[in-house]
């Protein structure tokens, strides 16, 4: 007992120099607001490099690897733009500290990119009393876009779940008349923002929601809801889940011999490779036609292949973040956003102030990012915070998404 | 053995010193740093907590995060919904939760080895599910937000205590260490006599220790509501600190950190879970990210890794782990014991 304890003091001192490795970094600064010098501006944010989403870590990846393209040809006004992505395993209390510690000993000059709908909530209200633009918000979620008067320092990027909803809506009230649809949806912010899109796209048409399942994030299977929502009689299935659920939404729809006339299937599980898997070796008839949104460049897709934007974003992938595959869609929607941030920056020009990014965030009128499909502008004002509002039809046609139609803008509230 | 003032005299005056320099260390580290220590000393409550039921009791858990989730809704819903001043739902948590872990006790009677620490696993598993199920109560997956509040002494604003200003983090980084410090002596004060003999018999023979007298059913559910209770308090100062609880703030891997912290402390040794602490916090936050330029490029696999990349923290994290395990397999408190008696046999 004496000897363990009267170690005591010498095993504090050891774990105190355990710790207290990392270094007391400060750097001159010019202008008044941290991060940001005559040469260099540094942004960072969080990504789930590691636990159950790391696969969106592709999104931080592309964004990094567009800004070191940027920096070898010479950075925005001057500055070398720095992007340091901290990994928060996708749980929110490790956001709220690894945001802490961007802030506080950083000293970043905004986040950026931040991924995840509860993990960007987990922290907007810290950034707001620090002053702290919380720009391109990494998630759907319709709060994250519709409270700009409350949070003016935070802007989203990607069409909310709402505006996606809506345009289901639109589109079946239009184009099918007396259509009846059953939806599933997962019983969160998301699949709820998705179904009231949904329903107010339908409004003042013949176009009814006759039966929708929810099922929890936590549920294992979502068996008894489809065999619910077939037994519904309806004849269009939507299908508002994320990728594990939507394989098995369209295996046991198929399973059950049910064949609606049309299935939509979400954006968020809408990548080839996911509807590849749930076609079941193209065995699968629920699959076919399906009917989704799309508004970044595929970059599975043969249209884009000699395409000068998806070029660019090969080679700078290859460049700059080897090894990462490159028919991961996540890494273009990282390029996009990163696109829009030197847009921004160039825009401001030598004044880098966090005001004049969050009044250029809130002000944008970009007629197109060449990551983006052709025809989608990126839009916000004062009180809008959602910059792509604008997407595109696809359809699932013989193993491959197919767009048809025009731009479909939503400009609801 | 030498005389009860001798016997005490040592470990008290190295408490001492631990105590001085804890409290002092603010002076030396930057505020931000503070913070991040704020969180050692709420693992290392946890890590006591878990020592008592793992290392001294012998009754392996791998659902402490399920325990520190109910301290941390205890606190966030008495904080939200009924406007109770963070610090005082402190004690309320450690009750909840020390109720919840003597209550889970009385069935994990039955249970020893494997399926002790498969049921209690079983608990983590369940709870974030539960948690969102009740949502009217617990607020679901969007959680409670606790920044801004009034019940919450510190947001970003400097907190006066006993006269004294203090940052914000400092604030945290002292409530957190003086609730870990008396922590420290009740669980030392618990362990050290009759209390302790017994858990460490029902660790080390059940049969041995009925055939002594000890109550099996007493001193396991004890241990596992001293245990819970503590990782009440850990899961209630967890919240205070984050300011944000949801489901995914106690996620199943919290459970696997908390025993790896055990382990890599030292089981059945209180002062090894302060290395334990250190090492789950850091691991966590920092060290996994920025192990790139600590590996050795010659090293197979882990060599060349970009730990930027997605899944690579997590690589580094179980390199780490097993490198550990080879070289302290008894923890740092193993290490440090063989250090001193090297350097006991060097003196004489």
């Amino acid at each position: 007992m004496i000897r363990k304890l009267s170690l005591s003091s010498l095993v504090l001192t050891a774990t105190l120099v355990l710790g207290v490795t990392a270094a007391f970094a400060g750097q001159a600064r010019t202008s008044a607001d941290p991060g940001v010098t005559a040469t260099s501006v540094l942004l960072g944010g969080t990504s789930p490099l590691s636990g159950s989403a790391s696969a969106y870590a592709s999104v931080a990846r592309g964004a990094d690897a567009y800004f070191k393209y940027v920096n070898a040809r010479g950075g925005v006004a001057g500055r070398k733009i720095t992007y340091t992505y901290v990994d928060d395993a996708y749980n929110p209390a490790q956001t709220v500290q690894a945001t802490r510690q961007l802030v506080e000993q950083d000293k970043v000059f905004a986040i950026f990119n931040a991924l995840g709908t509860e993990h960007n909530l987990a922290i907007r209200d810290y950034l707001r009393a620090q002053g702290v633009p919380q720009l391109f918000a990494a998630s759907g979620s319709t709060q994250f876009g519709s409270q700009g008067g409350e949070y003016p320092g935070l802007i989203g990027f990607q069409p909310s779940y709402l505006a996606e909803g809506w345009v289901y809506g639109k589109y079946l009230a239009r184009t099918r008349p007396g259509a009846r649809i059953a939806v599933l949806f997962q019983n969160d912010d998301y699949g709820k923002d998705l179904l009231n899109g949904l329903k107010r796209g339908l409004q003042r048409s013949k176009v009814k929601v006759i039966a929708a399942q929810p099922y929890e994030v936590t549920a294992s299977d979502v068996q008894s809801q489809v065999a619910k929502l077939k037994s519904s009689g309806a004849d269009v299935f939507a299908i508002f889940a994320t990728p594990k659920f939507a394989i098995q939404a369209f295996v046991f729809a198929n399973k059950l011999g049910w064949k609606p006339k049309l299935t939509i299937n979400n954006a968020v599980s809408s990548a080839s490779n996911i509807m590849v898997l749930a076609s079941e070796g193209g065995t699968n008839r629920v699959v076919n036609g399906s009917l989704s949104i799309v508004f970044l460049k595929d970059p599975t897709d043969p249209k884009w292949r000699n395409d000068a934007a998806m070029k660019l974003y090969r080679s700078v992938l290859k460049r700059y973040a080897p090894g990462a595959n490159a028919n991961d869609v996540y890494h273009v929607y990282g390029m996009a956003v990163a696109w829009t941030t030197v847009e921004l920056l160039k825009k401001i020009g030598k004044n880098l102030t966090r005001d004049a990014l969050v009044k250029a965030a809130s002000n944008m009128d970009i007629p197109r990012n060449p990551f983006l499909l052709p025809g989608i502008a990126l839009k916000t004002g004062p009180k809008d915070h959602f910059p792509i509002e604008q997407m595109l039809l696809q359809r699932w046609d013989k193993g491959a998404w197919k767009s048809f139609g025009g731009i479909w803008g939503y400009r609801g509230t | 053995m030498s005389g009860r003032a001798r016997r005490l005299g040592v470990p008290i005056a190295a408490f001492v010193t631990l105590a001085a320099l804890a409290l002092l260390l603010p002076a030396f580290v930057s505020d931000f740093r503070a913070q991040q220590f704020a969180y050692v000393s709420i693992y290392l409550i946890a890590l006591l907590g878990l020592n008592v039921l793992t290392g001294y009791t012998g009754q392996i858990s791998l659902g402490h995060g399920a325990f520190m989730a109910i301290g941390g809704y205890t606190t966030a819903i008495l904080m939200a919904d009924h406007g109770v001043k963070d610090v005082w739902t402190i004690p309320v948590a450690a009750l909840v939760a020390g109720l919840a872990g003597f209550l889970f006790g009385i069935p994990a009677l039955r249970l020893s080895g494997l399926y002790l620490a498969l049921a209690t696993f079983a608990v983590a598993v369940a709870l974030p599910g539960l948690i969102k199920r009740f949502a009217g109560f617990t607020g679901g997956g969007q959680g409670i937000n606790l920044f801004g509040t009034d019940e919450l002494t510190a947001s970003l604003t400097p907190v006066t205590v006993l006269g004294q200003e203090l940052s914000f983090n400092n604030w945290l980084y002292y409530l957190s260490t003086s609730i870990a410090l008396v922590l420290y002596v009740v669980a030392w004060l618990l362990l050290r006599g009759r209390t302790g003999r017994a858990l460490r018999s029902v660790r080390d023979s059940e049969t041995a220790a009925v055939s002594f007298g000890v109550s099996l059913a007493r001193y396991k559910t004890l241990a596992f509501g001293v245990s819970a209770a503590y990782a009440g308090v850990a899961g209630s100062l967890f919240a205070i600190a984050t300011t944000f609880v949801n489901p995914d703030t106690f996620p199943i891997a919290l459970s696997i950190f908390l025993l790896v912290g055990v382990v890599v402390g030292g089981l059945g040794s209180l002062v090894g879970m302060i290395a334990g602490a250190v090492f789950i916090h850091f691991m966590q936050t920092q060290w996994a990210q920025d192990a790139e330029s600590v590996i050795p490029d010659w090293l197979p696999f882990l060599g060349d890794l970009d730990t930027d990349s997605p899944g690579a923290p997590a690589l580094v994290f179980g390199g780490v782990l097993i490198a550990l395990m080879f070289v302290l397999p008894d923890g740092v408190a193993g290490l440090l014991q063989r250090l001193w008696k090297a350097f006991a046999r060097v003196r004489s």
